[in-house]
């Protein structure tokens, strides 16, 4: 299995090596970084349960779709692969983050890569992009899985009950693929919060714990924000509108239920939360960049 | 141009179970002159490592700066010519000698391809050439150590900086370690050594300077720091029915008289300054 990712990821550097590099910024180095992190993390046992955990769910709903409570047996196997891949992915985004990142602090060897001329938002940036990678390998491994099933499932039912499939299949399978791009967005995005929290904490299960927390407060956070319009004081309502921008809206990722129904998801909103968790990473990692810059090591 | 300036350079950190502030280092200043050996000597906790951190850029001053060929510290690119071996070096256990190397060797700029011919120069310099593609995992203490040397090496540094180089090493991978660092000065680099092994600083080092709680106890030329203010005196051409009547006449019975300066160990020295206490206790 590592030879096979040591392959693939040959390629890319064959690829890095090939831009030109101005200035003091290395994208080559932020490059290197992200590559070392990404093969430490598919060498986790951590990394191998988690998927494992997540594909187990997936393989549950197979059987438990007895118990499916009157929705379709389709939708039912979907929500199971749904609520894994979210639920084992955040996990995973978490944990990883802060294991992969105080590892590096707590053997010393961020001392001796950024003892190289490497600036340490170089650092950050590529400790992001590898466990990007790894979330991406683990979102596209689940989601390969659970269209397998779908499609497996979808098939047999369209044989048993050719009458229920008259105007076709109900899954909308490229929607998925769109959703699995929304997800390791989101996982990033969580990934970025948790960086944020790991720049300047002395040790790695207060990171994990705030990422958690977080993490909850996100996907929570459309509720509170629903209700501060019925606020009367305007600087309460006001000042809880600012904090509830300070942590992103993981809910918005929450399309599954919509895919899974056959509901038409437009491009512009695949567009919208797409650019919405961009850019809250973008801002989480620029402030874990600045808060390393000044940490001691 | 000095490799390295310490410019009154002071440092001090939060103790996180009070509010108290201790002082890591305090007023240090030292040069360090190109294609110098100079070793950096004090007990544990008299600022060593934190001193090397601030050369390094890894620690910001709380006065004072420091300097790497005229780069302020707190520029990346003053690294670029440096080359650092950790204390207790810990490296990615899933890699191997040589694709820690190429993986390092890249970071410092260099390309794969020159990454990998230099690291396979330098494993069999440092005598792993039978460890190459041996998991780092695997490897000893002492072969730790010497892929740590050879990572330091691999971007072809101007300046080293040894932190207790030989910390775990047998004896006989001590002296190999010591014959490496000389090998080193002869090729022009300038080497700013961390060791408490004295014997070996004594041997190698050009200059010094001994850290206390701190501070700066001295600094300067080793041959000169070792000399003693007293002189002795050795008598030779002599059998033993000569030696009652040595003292009256040397000169007229023929007897040759030489004067030289005492010289102390290192050990000594260091001894002297950081526990004057301990070196009466045992005269």
């Amino acid at each position: 299995m590592s030879c096979l990712w040591s392959l693939w990821i040959r390629k890319g550097e064959k690829r890095m090596n090939k831009v030109s590099f101005g200035g003091e910024w290395s994208v080559r180095r932020a490059y290197l970084v992200g590559r070392n992190t990404f093969l430490e993390a598919v060498r986790l046992k951590l990394f191998y349960a988690l998927m494992l955990m997540s594909l187990f769910a997936l393989g549950s709903s197979f059987l438990l779709k007895e118990f499916n409570f009157g929705s379709s047996e389709l939708k039912f196997i979907a929500d199971f692969g749904f609520g894994g891949l979210t639920f084992f992915g955040s996990v995973m985004a978490v944990v990883l983050t802060a294991q992969l990142f105080f590892g590096e602090l707590e053997h010393r060897t961020a001392i001796t890569l950024l003892a190289k001329p490497m600036r340490r938002s170089e650092f950050i940036v590529g400790k992001f992009l590898g466990v990007g990678l790894g979330l991406f390998c683990f979102v596209a491994a689940i989601l390969s899985s659970l269209v397998l099933a779908l499609w497996v499932r979808e098939t047999s039912l369209a044989a048993l009950y050719p009458e229920s499939f008259g105007d076709g299949f109900g899954i909308r399978y490229f929607d998925l693929l769109g959703f699995g791009i929304l997800q390791v967005i989101r996982l990033a995005m969580l990934s970025s919060l948790v960086m944020l929290f790991a720049s300047y904490a002395t040790s790695s299960l207060f990171s994990i714990v705030m990422g958690m927390m977080v993490w909850l407060i996100g996907q929570l956070q459309y509720l509170a924000s629903s209700s501060i319009g019925q606020i009367e004081s305007a600087f309460v309502g006001g000042l809880l509108k600012v904090l509830s921008l300070m942590i992103p809206n993981f809910h918005l990722f929450d399309l599954g239920d919509r895919i899974a129904l056959g509901e038409v998801i437009v491009a512009a909103d695949f567009l919208w939360i797409a650019a919405y968790g961009s850019l809250y990473s973008l801002f989480y990692i620029s402030l874990a960049a600045l808060s390393f810059r000044y940490r001691e090591l | 141009m000095n490799a390295v300036t310490v410019d009154r350079l002071t440092k001090s950190f939060d103790l996180s179970s009070s509010r108290l502030r201790v002082c890591a280092v305090q007023e240090l200043s030292f040069e360090i002159g190109e294609g110098r050996i100079f070793g950096l000597l004090g007990p544990n906790g008299s600022g060593k490592s934190t001193t090397i951190k601030a050369i390094l850029g890894l620690l910001t001053p709380d006065r004072g700066s420091c300097s790497i060929f005229g780069m302020p510290s707190q520029m990346p690119s003053s690294r670029s010519k440096v080359g650092y071996l950790p204390e207790g070096p810990f490296f990615y256990k899933y890699l191997s000698g040589i694709e820690l190397l190429v993986y390092l060797g890249q970071l410092g700029g260099l390309k794969r391809s020159q990454a990998k011919s230099r690291g396979l120069e330098l494993l069999e310099r440092v005598g792993l050439e039978d460890a190459i593609d041996r998991r780092i995992g695997g490897y000893s203490k002492g072969m730790l150590q010497r892929v740590g040397l050879a990572q330091a090496l691999i971007n072809d540094p101007r300046l080293l900086i040894l932190d207790e180089p030989t910390a775990g090493v047998d004896p006989v991978g001590a002296a190999d370690i010591t014959r490496l660092i000389q090998e080193f000065k002869d090729e022009g680099r300038t080497i700013l050594l961390c060791s408490h092994l004295l014997s070996q600083v004594e041997k190698v080092c050009d200059e010094v300077a001994v850290l206390s709680k701190g501070r700066m106890m001295v600094s300067g030329n080793i041959e000169d720091l070792l000399l003693k203010n007293e002189s002795s005196c050795r008598v030779r051409g002599m059998d033993a029915e000569s030696i009652d009547v040595l003292k009256k006449d040397i000169e007229r019975l023929g007897g040759s008289l030489e004067i030289e300066k005492s010289r102390k160990t290192l050990d000594e020295l260091f001894m002297e300054l950081v526990d004057p206490e301990g070196g009466k206790a045992d005269e």
